[in-house]
């Protein structure tokens, strides 16, 4: 089980999307993806793909603009 | 140590009350900023007889400044109707659109003010100047050829039940599917 950190920052849509869901594609069932973005659009977008496409999601804001998105993948 | 119990801070409280938590610190829900935008449309139909528009406004702010610094627009064909003249005679503060304008600019900084999510970002390659840039110019460039951007062409346009609203969605959507490749192809 790996946790892998996707660093978006500065990062506009549909640019934080497209690079998480090629990371997503790279690991496997059980590994963990944190996507760090500071685009307030990603935090909508994000989770709302993962969501829809099965895995656990859940946003963190760790500073005031800045939020983790913890995605695991689960198929 | 009493002390420090009761000095539980101010914003700290508000952090947690619930009502900040969901009218201030999430964001609306797409169906909820839908009904608001189509209630301001109507709003903005019925108070300034003309349907909202965005990017027609800094077409005036930059001839304006143009004028500001010695310049003339008077000849250029975009502004030589009676109407685009007077609106430029009237001037800046005299113009509804710029209020709305600068209302959504500072109504946006507010907006993230309050639910703690301001921040400057980082420029992280020159990829990104160059993209932003030529995005820019692009778009702004488009909406005046179009008389119209994805508000005043798109929004207004369908809202106004006419057809060329419509045309507009279709050139957009192709637009944006060919950017995104394009945007993926060389600026990721």
């Amino acid at each position: 089980m790996k946790e892998v950190v996707l660093d978006c920052f500065g990062e506009a849509c549909p640019v934080p999307l497209v690079k998480a869901q090629n990371k997503l594609a790279e690991l496997e069932v059980g590994d963990v993806l944190i996507v760090q973005i500071d685009h307030s659009c990603a935090m909508k977008n994000l989770p709302e793909w993962a969501t829809k496409d099965g895995h656990n999601v859940e946003v963190e804001e760790v500073d005031d603009g800045e939020w983790e998105v913890i995605i695991e993948k689960t198929k | 140590m009493e002390n420090t119990e009761k000095k539980v801070k101010f914003f700290d409280k508000v952090k947690e009350n619930e009502y900040y938590q969901r009218w201030i610190k999430s964001p609306l829900t797409y169906v909820a900023a839908a009904m608001l935008l189509a209630i301001f449309q109507i709003i903005t139909l019925a108070s300034t007889g003309n349907p909202w528009g965005v990017s027609g406004v800094f077409a005036y702010w930059g001839a304006w400044i143009y004028e500001a610094i010695g310049g003339n627009v008077d000849k250029w064909y975009y502004f030589a109707s009676s109407g685009a003249q007077s609106t430029l005679d009237a001037g800046f503060m005299n113009h509804a659109g710029t209020w709305r304008n600068l209302g959504i600019i500072f109504g946006a900084l507010a907006t993230t003010l309050l639910a703690s999510g301001f921040k400057i970002k980082k420029i992280k390659t020159k990829r990104q100047i160059v993209a932003a840039i030529l995005g820019g110019l692009l778009m702004g460039y488009g909406a005046r050829i179009a008389y119209g951007c994805n508000i005043g062409a798109l929004f207004s346009g369908i809202a106004s039940l006419s057809l060329s609203g419509w045309v507009f969605a279709l050139g957009m959507f192709g637009g944006a599917i060919v950017g995104s490749k394009l945007l993926v192809k060389y600026f990721m």
